[in-house]
C-alpha cells in the first residue's frame, strides 16, 4: 500500500546442464524480473537460444497465419487444454489444420478473381443492351470503322456532312443516349476529328463477345450469383473449421508461445563455455520459495545469490502493491506513469477520490443504477485485464452516483423529494444528520460551488504534502521545503486571506486590514513565495497564479453536474409539460403528442446519460493528473515483468 | 432592477460564451494532434487525451465568473 512491493537483487548462477531446469523452474514460478546481459567480454557472452527455439517459433508462425485465416479471436475459454497432451498432437494437428484451411483459402480467391473478372464484364456488356444489336456484330470489319459511345449532342447531322454511306443506331442506356457508328475506313480521319471536337462522347469499349447482350448480361449474372453461392459456401466451411479447431489453436498458441519464450530467454543470460549467470529481482516475500524451488530441481547444481549492496533504485523494477479494492486504479496510475520506487504510488488515494467526484458530478439515482448495472455487465463479461478493472472502477463510481443521487433528489433528473417549486415523488425529504434532504443541486449553486473549491482546496493540499514527503525521501528536508512547503504555505495563506478579502469586497467594505486572519493570511502567503523563490528562483513567480487556477478548476465537479441535472430537467420539462401531460393533464394533448414525449424523453435520457458516463469520467480523471498528481507525482520507473506466463488456456 | 438583472445575465453570457470560443480554439490544435499521435501509436491515448482537455479550464474560469456574477452581483 502507497509503497511498490520490496525487491531484492538476486544472481543465478549454475552449470550450463542445468540451463533446461532452471529455466522451467523460473517460468513456472514467474517471479523473476529478469536484467538483460549486454556488455559481453571475453569470459562471458551472451547466451544462445535452446535448439527448440526455431521450431516452436515455425509452429508459431504457421499456427497464427491459420488463425488469421480462420479469423480466431481471443475468447474466454470454455475447458482449459493440458499442456501435458498438448505437445504430442501438436505438430500433427497443425500440419492437418494448415492444410484444410490453405485449400479452402485457395479456392477462395480463386472465386473472387473470377466474380472479378465476370463483374468487370457484366459492366462492359450492360450497356449494349441499349442498342438493337448483337455483340459479335461489332467487330470483324476490314473496311468499316465502329464507333460506340455515350453522347449527348445530335452527331448523326454532322456524320451526314461527311458521308451519306453510314448505319447509325441509337438507344438508352440509364437514361444516357449511346450510339453505334458504322462508316467507311476511309472516312476515319474525319469522323476522329469529330469526336474530338465533340465534348460530350466518352468511347466505349465493346467486349470480346458473342451473342445477344441481354442474354450475355443473363448468363453472367447467374454465373456470378453461383460464385457467390460457392463463396459463402466455403465462408460457412471456414466458420465451421474456426469453431472445431479455435480453442485448439488458442491453447497452441499459448503453448507454443511459452515454449518460444522459454526457448529465446538464454539471450538475456550471461554465459560462459561451461556456466550461466541469470541477473534480476524478485519480490523480498518470494526470495525464499524460489530458492528451495531451484535447489529441489538442480540437486544444489545452482546457486541463487542475494546482492545487498551496490543497488540502485532507479534498476529496481516496480510493482503496485495495493489493497485488491484499489487494485483496479493501478491502471489509471500506470496510464500516467509507473512510479519511481521512493515516490508514494497514489492508487490508493484514486480509489477514495475518483468514485467521489464522478459520483458528485453524476449524482442521480436513475442514471446510478444504470452505470452500476453497466459495470456489472462488463465485470462479468471479463473475468481479467485492463477492462475488468474499469468495471470495477465505473461500478464504485456507479454504486456512489446512486448515493449522491439521493443526497440530490435526482432520479433521471425528477425530483425524488418536495423541492421549492415542484412536489417530489416521495413527498417531503427527510433530515439526516442535521442535514435536510434534498440538497437541490439547480437551488444551491452557491453553497455547491463553496464545497467544491473546499474539495479542491483539500486535494491540492493533499497533493502538497505527498510532494513534501517525496522531497525529503528524495533529497532533504530543506528541499522539501522550498519546493513544496512554500506552495503549502502560499495554498492555505491565500485561501485564508481571500476568505476574508471576498465577503468584505462584495459587501464594500474594502479591504479587512484589521482581521487578523487576513493578515496571517497574507504574511503566510508572502513568506511561501519568499521561500519559492529562494529556493526555485524568481521564474517561479510566475507559477504561482497556477496554484489559483487548479483550484478554481475544481469548480468543474460542480458545472458538469449542473449540466447533466440541467439536461435531464430541461429533457423532463419538454417531454412532460409539452407532450405528455400539457396543463397537468395526462395525455392531455392526444396520445400522438405522448408517444412524441416518450420518445423525447428516452432519446434526451440516452445521450445525457452518454454524456454522463464519459463526462464525470473524464473529468473526474483529468482532476487526478492534472491538479493533483502534477503536485507529487514524477513517475518514471520500471514495470515489474518477471519471466513466467499468465496461462489462459493451458494447465499443467 | 430589472436592467441592472438583464446587464448581469448577459455579462454571464458573454463570460461563458467567450470562454467557451477560446477553450475551444485552444483544443482544436491539441486535438489534432493528439489524434495524429494515436494514429502513430495507440498508446498515447492516455496522455492525447490529457493534453487536450488542459485548455478547458479557461472554460471552467468563464463559468466561475459567470456563477459569480449571476448569483453573488445578481443576489444584490
Amino acid at each position: 500500500m502507497l509503497k511498490p512491493t520490496a525487491m531484492t537483487k538476486v544472481v543465478i548462477a549454475g552449470t550450463k546442464d542445468a540451463l533446461e531446469p532452471t529455466i522451467s523452474v523460473l517460468h513456472k514460478l514467474n517471479v523473476l524480473h529478469i536484467t538483460d546481459y549486454i556488455e559481453e567480454n571475453a569470459d562471458f557472452k551472451i547466451g544462445r537460444p535452446l535448439k527448440s527455439a526455431s521450431k516452436h517459433s515455425e509452429h508459431l508462425l504457421s499456427l497464427r497465419t491459420i488463425a488469421s485465416q480462420l479469423k480466431v479471436d481471443e475468447k474466454e475459454p470454455s475447458s482449459k487444454q493440458s499442456a501435458q497432451q498438448l505437445p504430442s498432437q501438436i505438430d500433427e494437428k497443425i500440419v492437418n489444420i494448415h492444410k484444410e484451411v490453405s485449400v479452402r483459402t485457395d479456392e477462395l480467391r480463386n472465386l473472387e478473381f473470377k466474380v472479378k473478372e465476370k463483374k468487370d464484364l457484366l459492366t462492359a456488356v450492360k450497356p449494349f443492351t441499349g442498342l438493337p444489336l448483337s455483340l459479335e456484330l461489332y467487330h470483324g470489319y476490314e473496311t468499316i470503322k465502329v464507333y460506340t459511345g455515350f453522347i449527348t449532342n445530335d452527331i448523326e447531322k454532322k456524320v451526314s456532312g461527311i458521308t451519306g454511306n453510314y448505319e447509325f443506331f441509337t438507344g438508352e442506356h440509364e437514361k444516357r443516349k449511346i450510339f453505334a457508328l458504322f462508316i467507311p475506313k476511309i472516312f476515319e480521319e474525319q469522323v476522329q476529328k469529330l469526336f474530338q471536337e465533340e465534348h460530350s462522347y466518352v468511347e466505349l469499349k465493346v467486349p470480346d463477345l458473342m451473342g445477344d447482350p441481354a442474354v450475355l448480361l443473363d448468363e453472367l449474372t447467374k454465373d456470378i450469383y453461383a460464385l457467390k453461392e460457392k463463396e459463402t459456401n466455403i465462408q460457412s466451411e471456414l466458420e465451421g473449421l474456426n469453431k472445431e479447431y479455435s480453442e485448439f489453436i488458442l491453447a497452441a498458441d499459448e503453448y507454443l508461445s511459452m515454449e518460444t519464450q522459454k526457448a529465446e530467454v538464454p539471450l538475456r543470460f550471461a554465459t560462459s563455455a561451461n556456466a550461466f549467470i541469470i541477473d534480476g529481482w524478485v519480490p523480498t516475500k518470494k526470495f525464499e520459495a524460489l530458492g528451495s524451488e531451484l535447489e529441489k530441481s538442480s540437486k544444489g547444481l545452482i546457486q541463487l545469490i542475494k546482492l545487498e549492496e551496490e543497488v540502485k533504485d532507479e534498476e529496481r523494477p516496480i510493482e503496485l502493491d495495493n489493497p485488491a479494492l484499489a487494485k483496479p486504479f493501478e491502471l489509471l496510475v500506470e496510464t500516467f506513469a509507473i512510479p519511481k520506487y521512493k515516490e508514494i504510488d497514489p492508487a490508493l488515494f484514486l480509489f477514495f477520490t475518483y468514485p467521489l467526484f464522478y459520483a458528485i458530478m453524476l449524482g442521480d439515482i436513475g442514471y446510478g443504477i444504470i452505470v452500476t448495472g453497466m459495470a456489472l455487465v462488463i465485470r462479468n463479461k471479463f473475468k481479467t485485464g485492463a477492462l475488468n478493472g474499469l468495471g470495477m472502477i465505473l461500478l464504485l463510481s456507479g454504486m456512489l452516483s446512486i448515493l449522491l443521487g439521493v443526497v440530490y433528489g435526482e432520479f433521471f433528473g425528477f425530483p425524488v423529494f418536495n423541492i421549492e417549486h415542484e412536489a417530489g415523488i416521495l413527498g417531503a425529504g427527510p433530515a439526516i444528520g442535521g442535514l435536510q434532504l434534498p440538497v437541490h443541486r439547480l437551488g444551491s449553486v452557491q453553497q455547491m460551488l463553496v464545497v467544491t473549491l473546499i474539495i479542491g482546496i483539500l486535494h491540492i493540499l493533499t497533493g502538497l504534502i505527498l510532494g513534501f514527503r517525496n522531497k525529503v525521501v528524495e533529497h532533504d528536508i530543506k528541499h522539501a521545503i522550498y519546493a513544496k512547503g512554500s506552495w503549502i504555505m502560499i495554498l492555505l495563506g491565500g485561501v485564508a486571506a481571500i476568505a476574508k478579502l471576498m465577503p468584505s469586497m462584495m459587501s464594500r467594505n474594502g479591504v479587512p486590514s484589521g482581521d487578523p486572519i487576513f493578515i496571517a493570511g497574507v504574511i503566510l502567503a508572502l513568506a511561501g513565495i519568499v521561500l519559492l523563490i529562494k529556493g526555485e528562483g524568481f521564474i517561479s513567480i510566475l507559477e504561482i497564479p497556477t496554484i489559483l487556477s487548479n483550484v478554481l478548476s475544481y469548480s468543474r465537479i460542480l458545472a458538469i453536474g449542473l449540466s447533466s441535472a440541467g439536461i435531464a430537467l430541461a429533457v423532463n420539462t419538454l417531454s412532460m409539460n409539452l407532450f405528455i401531460a400539457p396543463d397537468h393533464v395526462w395525455l392531455g394533448g392526444g396520445i400522438v403528442l405522448a408517444l412524441i414525449g416518450v420518445v423525447i424523453l428516452f432519446i434526451g435520457h440516452l445521450i445525457n446519460l452518454l454524456l454522463g458516463i464519459l463526462g464525470p469520467g473524464l473529468h473526474s480523471l483529468r482532476l487526478q493528473y492534472v491538479e493533483f498528481f502534477t503536485k507529487f507525482y514524477e513517475g518514471g520507473g520500471m514495470k515489474y515483468a518477471p519471466f513466467g506466463y499468465n496461462r489462459k488456456y493451458t494447465e499443467e | 432592477m430589472v436592467v441592472d438583472a438583464g446587464f448581469i445575465a448577459i455579462g454571464a453570457g458573454i463570460a461563458v460564451g467567450l470562454a467557451g470560443i477560446g477553450a475551444g480554439m485552444g483544443e482544436q490544435a491539441i486535438g489534432a494532434a493528439a489524434v495524429g499521435a494515436m494514429a502513430e501509436d495507440e498508446k498515447f491515448f492516455g496522455k492525447g487525451l490529457l493534453m487536450t482537455v488542459i485548455p478547458e479550464s479557461i472554460a471552467i474560469f468563464g463559468l466561475v465568473v459567470a456563477l459569480i456574477l449571476l448569483f453573488v452581483f445578481g443576489a444584490e
